[in-house]
């Protein structure tokens, strides 16, 4: 099924698929809903722009998937630096970051737990893991968007686990 | 030999491959090490899942963006009309507001004085016609008004819709508002 994704129809359709899997992408890397927010709408304005031909809604998601990890990134590091350069703290700790993005909602303890668990993993892990337990993608998958190979993915959902568990004190 | 935490994690995503998925299963089956090991990285993955961003906490999100999008990217009419109106030429345009003077405050002065038509401007036949109504556009040549035309009915209608309040003034004559 070839689209266009500056065509109205086709977009709603992408849109009502793809939306909460986008979001919850940018949700797990910033854990911030007004950011992520403006994030999903930043990708979903570029993707209808660029009037782009899609040979399958998997190629618009992925794509979609794609930017919507790479704003939500540059988000992150950018309120490192801008936290580093304003020195009110005299480390960046990722949980006062996390604690930053936070602030409106309500978690279960557990909740706020991992969330914060995630929120400290490294870049590199912190996609591999966000892309497989909130977008539900496969490993195939996650090397297509992230442009790396099916057996690094499996390396790194691995190691990102493994600091999780960690993080978490559910290692033996 | 006993199953390590990565071939046990590509288990627990389905993502392992025969001969391999049943040789797992089988090992599973009677070593109890392995088969611990393998509940607790079930138990770590399901937490992590649990800890997803609800449906209910996306879906007003999911209509923020989808109404911002909307207003500013599917309303193509309206669009395309504004569009077309930039093209009017400057005479053009003139004229069309001189018609529509003459046709609404004539109206008006016939409603008021009951008196036929004595108080209608001179006729707009002279001020209106194919010769200096036309339009610009980037498609050839430039075609007269009436091959296609927002009647002034809707261009009024359009301003309108829009909050304007459209003011025109004629010498000598009450200024008109169409509000
Ligand atoms: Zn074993």
């Amino acid at each position: 099924m070839e689209m266009r994704s500056g065509d109205e129809a086709a977009f709603r359709q992408v849109y009502e698929q793809v939306f909460p899997v986008v979001m919850r992408v940018a949700f797990h890397v910033t854990y911030n809903m007004d950011v992520s927010e403006d994030i999903c709408q930043d990708a979903f304005i570029r993707f209808f722009d660029k009037n782009m031909v899609f040979q399958t809604m998997d190629d618009a998601k992925f794509w979609l998937i794609r930017v919507t990890k790479n704003l939500a990134i540059n988000h992150v590091k950018r309120k490192a630096r801008e936290a580093a350069s304003m020195e009110k703290l005299k480390q960046v700790t990722p949980t006062s970051s996390y604690k930053d993005g936070a602030s409106e909602l309500l978690f279960q303890e557990t909740t706020e737990n991992v969330r914060k668990a995630v929120s400290q993993l490294s870049e590199k892990y912190k996609t591999v893991i966000v892309l497989k337990e909130y977008a539900g993608l496969d490993y195939q998958q996650i090397g297509k968007v992230l442009n790396i190979s099916e057996s690094n993915v499996k390396v790194r959902v691995h190691r990102a686990r493994k600091e999780l568990e960690a993080l978490l004190g559910m290692e033996n | 030999m006993c199953l390590d935490d990565q071939i046990l994690n590509t288990y627990l995503d389905n993502e392992l491959a025969e001969p391999w998925k049943s040789q797992v299963e089988e090992h599973l089956s009677y070593c109890s090490a392995c088969k611990e090991r393998f509940e607790q990285l079930k138990a770590l993955k399901q937490t992590l899942q649990s800890a997803a961003l609800t449906d209910e906490e996306i879906a007003p999100r999911q209509e923020n963006v989808l109404r911002m999008i909307s207003n500013t990217r599917f309303n193509t009419k309206r669009a395309s009309f504004l569009r077309r109106q930039f093209k009017i030429s400057i005479p053009a345009f003139a004229t069309i507001a001189a018609a529509f003077v003459f046709v609404f405050v004539g109206a008006i002065l016939h409603i008021n004085n009951g008196s036929g038509n004595d108080f209608i401007p001179a006729a707009m036949d002279s001020a209106v016609d194919e010769t200096n109504v036309s339009l610009v556009s980037d498609a050839g040549p430039a075609k007269t008004i009436y091959e296609y035309s927002p009647s002034l009915e809707e261009v009024l209608d359009y301003l309108d819709s829009l909050g304007y309040t459209v003011s025109v003034t004629k010498k000598g004559v009450e200024p008109f508002t169409f509000d």
